[in-house]
C-alpha cells in the first residue's frame, strides 16, 4: 500500500491542475487573514480583539481549502479515465479496490496536511496581524484548538469525497459542475422543494459548515455530528466509487 | 519460461459477441503474432488477458494464472495496448516513474528502458509534446520497465517511422533470444512476416488458424503471410475454416 500511496502523491505532485489549486488556496488562506484585520474600523470590518483569533483560523483556512482539495481529488480521480492513465494504473496494480484505497488513503492524508498547513500559515499571519494592532494573542482561549483540528479534519473529508465523486463520474468537468451546482444551487432548493426546512442542515453543504462556524445557527448541526454526517456521506461516495472502478472494462473499445 | 493460455474465451458486448469461444495456448521463447481484421476481437482479447475486461465465460492466463492473480505483474508480463495512455501535462521520465512506482522498480530502470527504447534526450519533455511514435517508443519503454520474460503488444509499430520499425523488429527479435514470450498483434503483414516465429489469426471472434508459420504457408500452399491471411480470413472460408490449418495448440 506505501508504493501505491506514495504513487498517489507523486501524480499529484506531477499534475498542475491538480497542485495549483491547493497552492493557491493556501495563498488565500494568508490573504483572507490580511484582508479582515486591514477592514480593521470600517464599515462591517471585525472588531480587533483577542477573541477575534478563532474566527482568523477558521475564515482563512475553511472552505476555500475544502473546495481545492475537493477540486485535486476529482482531477486526479477522473483524469485517470480522461487520459486513459487508468490502463496502467491497472496494469501495474490489478486488484482495483487497493489502488481506490491507496487514492482515498492519499486524498485524506493530503487535505489534513494541507488544511494543516493552511492553519499554521494563517495562525501566523494572524499573529503578526494582531501584534501589528497591539491585541494580545490568546492561543487557550476556546474555539483556537477547534479550529486548528476542525479544518484538517474537514479538508480531509472533502479529499475522499472528491476521490469518489471522480471516480463515479469519470467526467472532470462534469465532476466540478456537479460539486459546484450542488454547494450554490441545490442545497438553497432542497428545503422548497421538499417543504422540510429542517432538512437542509443534513446536507454537506450545510453540514461542513456547521462543523466549520461551530452550531451558532439554531438549525444547525453540533460539530460531532455534522463531522459525522459529512464523514457519511465521503464513505457513501468512496464505496459507490469504489464498486463501480471495480467492476468497469478499462479501454472498451472491441477489435 | 513463461505461458499464454487462452481457454473457450468469450466476450459478449449485449447483442456482440467479440470474441468467440476462443482456445489457443502460446510456445514460450517465440513470437507469435496475433493477427484478425478490424474488429475481429484482437484488442479484446488482449485486454482479458490483462484484466482489464472480464470474459463472459471462459479462461486466459499467463503462467497458469489470471493476471489479477499474479504477484508483481510488471516484472512477470509487459504490455503496450495503446501509446495515449499518458498524462498530457506530465513528461516523459515522470509518466515512467508513475508507472514503475507500484512494482517498486527503481529510478535506475527507468533510465534504462528510457534509453533502450531512444527517449534519453526527451525524457524532460511533456508527453503532450511527443510525436505518436515518441509516444509509442514511451509505451513500449512502460512495458519493459520489469523485464518480464512476456510482452504482449497491441499494434507495437503503429507511428513509428521506417527507421523505428527496423529498431523494434531488432529489439523483439533480441528479447525473444533472451527467451521471453512475445504476443504481438498487428495489421503490418509484411513486418510481421519477418518478425514473427508463429501465428494466431482470428475472424469475428473465432480462431481460424494457428500454428508455425512456415508450416502454416507450406500447408496451404501460400506464397506469404498476406495471402495466407487473406485466404484464411475471408468471408467464404469462415465460418469452417480448413481442419488442416486449424490448430488449438502452439506448444
Amino acid at each position: 500500500m506505501r508504493s501505491l500511496v506514495s504513487t498517489e502523491l507523486l501524480r499529484l505532485r506531477s499534475t498542475r491542475s491538480a497542485w495549483i489549486p491547493l497552492a493557491a488556496a493556501l495563498a488565500i488562506a494568508v490573504v483572507a487573514v490580511i484582508a479582515n484585520t486591514s477592514m480593521t474600523g470600517h464599515d462591517g470590518g471585525m472588531h480587533l480583539s483577542p477573541a477575534a483569533l478563532p474566527g482568523l483560523l477558521r475564515a482563512s483556512g475553511g472552505q476555500v481549502i475544502d473546495g481545492a482539495v475537493l477540486l485535486a481529488w476529482v482531477v486526479l480521480s477522473a483524469g485517470e479515465f480522461r487520459y486513459r492513465t487508468s490502463v496502467t494504473t491497472f496494469l501495474g496494480e490489478p486488484n482495483r479496490l487497493r489502488v481506490v484505497s491507496a487514492k482515498l488513503l492519499s486524498a485524506v492524508l493530503t487535505g489534513a496536511a494541507v488544511g494543516f498547513l493552511a492553519e499554521a500559515l494563517s495562525a501566523a499571519t494572524s499573529a503578526a496581524a494582531l501584534s501589528a494592532h497591539h491585541v494580545p494573542l490568546a492561543w487557550s482561549q476556546p474555539g483556537v484548538l477547534g479550529a486548528v483540528v476542525t479544518v484538517p479534519l474537514l479538508a480531509a473529508l472533502f479529499g475522499a469525497l472528491g476521490v469518489g465523486l471522480g471516480l463515479l463520474l469519470r467526467n472532470t468537468a462534469a465532476a466540478v459542475g456537479l460539486a459546484l451546482m450542488w454547494a450554490f444551487v441545490v442545497e438553497g432548493i432542497v428545503p422548497a422543494l421538499t417543504r422540510e426546512p429542517g432538512i437542509v442542515r443534513w446536507l454537506p453543504e450545510a453540514a461542513a459548515n456547521a462543523a466549520l462556524h461551530g452550531a451558532s445557527p439554531a438549525a444547525a448541526l453540533p460539530v460531532g455530528v455534522a463531522l459525522t454526517v459529512l464523514a457519511g456521506y465521503a464513505a457513501a461516495l468512496a464505496g459507490a466509487g469504489a464498486a463501480l472502478t471495480a467492476r468497469r472494462e478499462i479501454g472498451t473499445a472491441i477489435g | 519460461m513463461s505461458t499464454i493460455a487462452v481457454e473457450a474465451l468469450t466476450k459478449r458486448y449485449r447483442t456482440v459477441t467479440a470474441v468467440d469461444d476462443l482456445t489457443f495456448e502460446l510456445t514460450p521463447g517465440r513470437i507469435t503474432g496475433f493477427l484478425g481484421p478490424n474488429g475481429a476481437g484482437k484488442s479484446t482479447t488482449i485486454r482479458l488477458l490483462l484484466g482489464l475486461a472480464r470474459p463472459t465465460s471462459g479462461r486466459a492466463t499467463i503462467n497458469g494464472r489470471p493476471y489479477a492473480e499474479l504477484r508483481d505483474p510488471l516484472r512477470h508480463v509487459g504490455a503496450l495496448l495503446d501509446p495515449n495512455v499518458f498524462h498530457p501535462g506530465r513528461p516523459g521520465r515522470t509518466a515512467l516513474r508513475i508507472a514503475a512506482r507500484p512494482a517498486r522498480i527503481p529510478g535506475q530502470r527507468v533510465e534504462e528502458v528510457l534509453h533502450l527504447t531512444g527517449l534519453g534526450s526527451a525524457a524532460h519533455r511533456r508527453v503532450g509534446g511527443y510525436s505518436q511514435g515518441m509516444r509509442q517508443r514511451l509505451a513500449l519503454a512502460a512495458a519493459l520497465l520489469g523485464d518480464p520474460e512476456t510482452l504482449i503488444l497491441d499494434e507495437p509499430a503503429n507511428g513509428l517511422d521506417p527507421e523505428g520499425v527496423h529498431w523494434l523488429r531488432g529489439l523483439l527479435r533480441r528479447l525473444a533470444a533472451e527467451g521471453r514470450t512475445i504476443f504481438v498483434s498487428s495489421h503490418l503483414l509484411a513486418e510481421l512476416a519477418q518478425t514473427v516465429d508463429d501465428v494466431v489469426i482470428i475472424n469475428q471472434g473465432q480462431l481460424v488458424a494457428a500454428g508455425s508459420m512456415a508450416e502454416l504457408l507450406e500447408h496451404a500452399g501460400a506464397s506469404s503471410l498476406e495471402d495466407f491471411f487473406l485466404g484464411a480470413t475471408s468471408p467464404d472460408v469462415r465460418p469452417a475454416p480448413p481442419t488442416a490449418i486449424r490448430s488449438r495448440s502452439l506448444s
